[in-house]
């Protein structure tokens, strides 16, 4: 067991936790926060994407012990009081999600790609974002309205 | 899965048929031999920890001598039970060649995987048994010999 | 009507998944949780001749390791496949038995033999590891080849030769005439490559006995909550049905693969009832690969004949199906009624045979994965179609052209009875969308960077919402095919629609609240949808089969044609008119013509207070209906998929994929287009990237995403997409037809007649992988 204190959606949390303890099964089953989903076993599908000091990374691969002292945001967190992200918004919008296990990790992957463009500078296109999501996997929308989604999202944010 | 390969180990016929018979000698060949116990003159029971590609496991197994021929050959046999990772099975048949003072070892081996094993490391198979046989023989010369084999 | 039918009202349900709010069943968790871990067969076939439990059971935090022999000591029944088949000389269908746990023998990797209840899911996953099963390996029959040899292992007792039934529809000797009088015969030998669902949300149960009450609950990933409740209470004997409450919380996707009743729901809840705890399982992904039941695995070998105008003399086919090591629920149904009916897709066929012969293999469980069947046929259908007129020198959409069904209704010599299409206009609303007058430039323009491009068409019919129940009833199935629904008019006017149609990302909660909108001229917010539950919901038969539309909607029409006619007497009474004159409209319910009305909601509470009913009217508003259809709805339409490959690398590009359909009335566009975008992709998926591969031994190679390929973004194109109305389903109230399959079914012969087109030769599997399309050219040499 090994204390760990992290910030998660501005709340310092902290637990004691086995040390193989997966960020992902920290989230969901001592904060309880189960908006972050695992879809697969081998760090492929990123449903469990989460947002580590501003970064996304796949929580399922991701010991807790490792983030003492990291920034979490989850999706739980990504809306500012009432009102959505525009990322949220969009997929709602353009309807990027269907039986939405996938959305809560496509949402935090589209987030991090934006903001890294934007940061960059670079431009954003279609083909751009059908490359980024190549670590996220959605079984129900085909992408097509994914990618409309994240292309709104981003004029907007 | 099968692969074929062939030693020059500096040492007599006999002296090497001696090793591939010696339980001592097989549990520091075997990699990743954990444990290894002689249950009847042609029979053994071992631990071995093997990883392959995602999956590791601890294989409860048994070793075989079958087809002997003293001193020119056998096959060695084993089949390892490595819990939910599945099982994995091998065979290799081993000729002992006379050539002066030393002898020339071939082998034919051929291995098996199943359950979680076949599944996630499927992929990795034909590589993993290839790495493991010729770290086997590898370890045999270099017991017998002192020395890496020739090439390695 | 703002909110009503036909427009593209955003998802109500979004809220709730944007913001990780959704509760799907892994979310859930008791207060006195325990864990269950599965101890799974290595082996493809073997005798299990002994489970030692000790050391697992010595481990702390072990509660206990149950085994077959227990449940079945305790009556648990064998699971059951709920479709009986006849084969053709008379005798029924060897179904081999199948407990949730194995007994003496296990059939395939991953048949569960044992179950470790421990207090946390990780214990129970190390202690599983820990229990010691004796196998005794049996020769293995991995394919369906293997399974039909002489001398092949036999997996069910009761099936010799493997065999589960040899099964025929149609008229084989006016269809061997039709084939003998052909100006030509087209031959094909396919195979249907075996796929896994693989849903995101994997499987997941939570059981939970109340001692007290002799009461179960299951949470459960299920896309048809009653039917589990009726199987598990009926036939596997886990407790009666008002003892047992099935919910399916939010599920995430399903496609065939949820509608079953798998071991490890039935060993839970046994489980939570041995151990007095709450059991919750969840798989993970490898584990899914193993007990997801699998679909498709066809090898099919047919022949078509055309006289000399190209018109269809005759369509034999025989097809061989694998459905693994057991019958699963609707396995048997879904290689002969969801197959060989549809054997006439578009066309206009006097005379068509279809053998079916279905064998055990010692694989995962088949059954039915979006489409069931329909995609095999038409698969089928359209591949020969495509290379039929490539041999006869024609264009392949003239050949079809020639062939179409043009009158309706149109009686096929396989069942169906078509109900209304336009199938000319629909491929002419394809072509123009896809532009294929500019095709021949588009290639000349390719070649010159060294691409070959091709163009390939699939113009195909579905049958949805299977019905009605006699019919199906005297073809074998087990179960009626209606839906129920309640639909609830409260005190203040607000709506509530109890369905037994369980939404898993298609968008009830908006769909269903439109149609109630659009009927009462109520906004959408004040409409809200309760299903998945058994406590809360009649009854139900769920989602699958592109049904919820044609059937679940239809039953709710019927409730509110209920509602509406007590609304307008209870309107009529109150303001002193006749119930003729009574309209609804703009949230009041008025007298036509003049200025006397009630609020919407003043006739609610008229209902409950009953202060001043008719003399003869109950109090309340709510009514149930039962819609049982008089026939399929028949959706159809036309994809053309342009492709384009490097000769070099065999690599193949999607560079436009044009979808024109024909789903009847559409009530929401965006959310059927939705459906079509991801039927599609898994099309796609099964033409271009999927393939479940098993080695002779019975290993399952590539049970993981980094193995098994599904459609990733980068993967598919933008979608092109258009609908035709006007020839809506004259066979239920919305005259809708059905979208949820269409894509996956239509597509994959779209996207490999492009590639065979591009590549000049037809001899090219799914799926269609760099390396096979480069080995199809090379061949080709």
């Amino acid at each position: 067991m090994t204390n760990i204190n992290m910030t998660v959606n501005g709340k310092a949390v902290s637990g004691d936790v086995p040390d193989e303890t997966l960020l992902s099964e920290f989230l969901r089953e001592n904060l309880r926060l189960t908006g972050t989903h695992v879809g697969c076993d081998t760090s492929q599908c990123g449903a469990c994407v989460v947002h580590v000091d501003g970064k996304a990374i796949k929580s399922c691969s991701t010991l807790a012990v490792a983030l003492e002292g990291a920034d979490v945001t989850t999706i739980e967190g990504l809306a500012n009081g009432g009102d959505l992200h525009p990322m949220q918004q969009a997929f709602n919008d353009n309807h990027g999600l269907q039986c939405g296990f996938c959305t809560p990790g496509m949402i935090m992957t589209s987030v991090d790609m934006v903001n890294r463009y934007k940061a960059e500078g670079k431009e954003l296109t279609s083909d751009a974002i059908r490359d980024e999501l190549e670590g996220n996997i959605c079984r129900c929308t085909g992408y097509h309205n994914i990618v409309k989604s994240v292309e709104d999202a981003a004029s907007k944010m | 899965m099968e692969m074929t390969g062939s030693y020059r180990i500096g040492a007599p016929r006999e002296a090497v048929w001696a090793a591939l018979n010696d339980v001592d000698v097989l549990k520091l060949c075997i990699p990743g031999c954990e444990e290894i116990e002689q249950t009847s003159p042609n029979t053994m029971t071992a631990k071995v920890v093997q990883k392959i590609g995602p999956v590791k496991a601890k294989f409860d197994g048994a070793i075989e001598l079958l087809n002997i021929e003293a001193p020119a050959s056998y096959t060695i046999q084993g089949e390892g039970q490595g819990g939910v990772a599945g099982f994995a099975k091998g065979a290799a048949d081993v000729v002992l060649t006379e050539d002066g003072d030393e002898t020339v070892l071939e082998f034919m081996a051929k291995a098996q995987v199943g359950g979680k094993l076949a599944r996630l490391g499927s992929r990795l198979i034909d590589a993993t048994a290839k790495k493991l046989a010729t770290k086997f023989f590898d370890n045999f010369h270099n017991h017998l010999t002192g020395t890496d084999p020739p090439g390695d | 009507m703002k909110d009503g039918i036909g427009a593209p009202v955003k998802r109500k349900e979004d809220k709730r998944f944007t913001t990780g709010k959704g509760k799907y069943t892994d979310d859930i968790r008791n207060d006195n949780q325990a864990y269950a871990a599965f101890v799974r067969s290595p082996y493809a076939h073997a005798k299990v001749k002994g489970i030692d439990t000790s050391a697992a059971m010595a481990m702390d935090g072990v509660i206990d390791v149950l085994n077959g022999q227990q449940l079945t000591g305790d009556g648990i029944g064998n699971i059951i496949c709920g479709w009986a088949i006849t084969s053709k000389d008379g005798s029924p269908m060897n179904m081999g038995a199948w407990s949730a746990l194995a007994t003496e023998k296990v059939r395939y990797v991953g048949d569960a033999v044992a179950v470790v209840i421990a207090e946390t899911q990780a214990l129970a996953r190390i202690a599983a590891e820990a229990v010691e099963v004796d196998y005794e390996e049996l020769p293995v029959a991995a394919h369906i080849e293997a399974a039909m040899a002489d001398g092949a292992p036999q997996i069910h007792d009761n099936a010799p030769g493997n065999q589960i039934y040899d099964w025929e529809l149609g008229d084989e000797a006016a269809t061997d005439a039709g084939l003998a009088n052909a100006a030509h015969v087209t031959t094909l030998n396919i195979t249907n490559n075996r796929l896994s669902p693989n849903p995101m949300e994997p499987r997941s149960a939570i059981a939970t006995y109340d001692d007290a009450e002799e009461h179960y609950t299951l949470y459960t990933t299920s896309q048809n909550p009653h039917v589990a409740r009726l199987v598990l209470s009926a036939f596997y004997n886990v407790a009666p049905e008002h003892k047992l409450r099935v919910i399916a919380p939010d599920v995430g996707g399903g496609f065939g693969a949820k509608i079953y009743i798998y071991p490890e729901e039935i060993t839970c809840l046994w489980a939570s009832m041995k151990t007095n705890r709450s059991i919750k399982w969840t798989s993970d992904r490898s584990e899914a690969f193993l007990t997801d039941a699998h679909g498709r695995d066809h090898v099919t070998t047919a022949h078509m004949g055309f006289d000399a105008d190209g018109k269809i003399t005759g369509f034999k086919i025989d097809t061989l199906a694998n459905i693994g090591a057991y019958m699963s629920l609707f396995s048997s149904s879904v290689p002969t009624y969801l197959y060989a009916p549809l054997m006439s897709g578009q066309y206009n066929i006097q005379n068509i045979h279809c053998n079916v012969r279905t064998y055990y293999t010692n694989t995962v469980p088949v059954d039915a994965y979006r489409g069931a069947g329909r995609p095999e046929a038409t698969y089928l259908v359209e591949r020969m179609m495509e290379t039929a007129a490539r041999e006869m020198g024609m264009d392949p959409a003239e050949l079809r052209r020639r062939n179409f069904v043009q009158e309706f209704p149109h009686q096929t010599p396989v069942l169906m009875q078509y109900d209304a299409g336009d199938f000319p206009k629909i491929l002419q609303m394809a072509q123009d969308s896809a532009d294929v007058s500019g095709f021949a430039a588009r290639k000349a323009e390719a070649a010159k960077r060294g691409k070959l491009r091709g163009l390939g068409y699939s113009t195909f019919i579905e049958a949805c919402g299977l019905a009605p129940s006699k019919a199906a009833g005297s073809l074998g199935a087990g179960v009626g095919l209606w839906e129920s629904a309640e639909v609830r008019v409260n005190p203040v006017g607000s709506i509530e629609i109890l369905t037994g149609s369980h939404s898993h990302g298609q968008g009830h909660e908006t769909t269903f609240a439109q149609i109630v909108a659009d009927r009462f001229d109520l906004p959408v917010e004040n409409v809200s949808i309760v299903h998945g539950d058994t406590d809360k919901v009649q009854f139900g038969m769920g989602t699958y089969g592109s049904r919820s539309g044609p059937v679940g909607m239809s039953a709710v029409v019927k409730a509110m044609d209920k509602v509406e006619a007590k609304v307008k007497k209870i309107a009529a009474h109150t303001l002193e008119a006749s119930e003729d004159d009574i309209v609804i409209e703009g949230g009041e319910v008025k007298v036509a013509g003049t200025d006397k009305s009630m609020a919407w909601h003043e006739v609610g509470l008229a209902a409950y207070v009953a202060h001043n009913l008719p003399d003869d009217m109950e109090p309340g508003l709510k009514e149930t209906a039962f819609f049982d259809p008089v026939n399929f709805s028949f959706p159809s339409g036309a994809f053309i998929c342009e492709v384009e490959v490097d000769p070099e690398t065999g690599e193949t590009e999607i560079v436009n994929f044009t979808s024109a359909d024909d789903f009847g009335t559409i009530i929401n566009p965006m959310i059927v287009e939705g459906q079509v975008h991801g039927g599609v992709t898994q099309g796609i998926g099964q033409a271009m990237l999927e393939q479940v591969v098993y080695d002779d031994d019975g290993q399952l190679l590539n049970g993981s995403y980094m193995d098994y390929a599904m459609p990733r973004a980068a993967d598919v194109p933008s979608y092109s997409i258009s609908h035709h109305e006007d020839s809506p389903s004259p066979n239920n109230p919305l005259g809708v037809k059905g979208c949820g399959e269409a894509g996956a079914i239509g597509a994959p012969p779209a996207v490999i007649n492009a590639i065979t087109d591009a590549i000049g030769t037809n001899d090219l599997a799914m799926p269609a992988t760099p390396q096979a399309v480069w080995n199809a050219i090379q061949a080709a040499k």
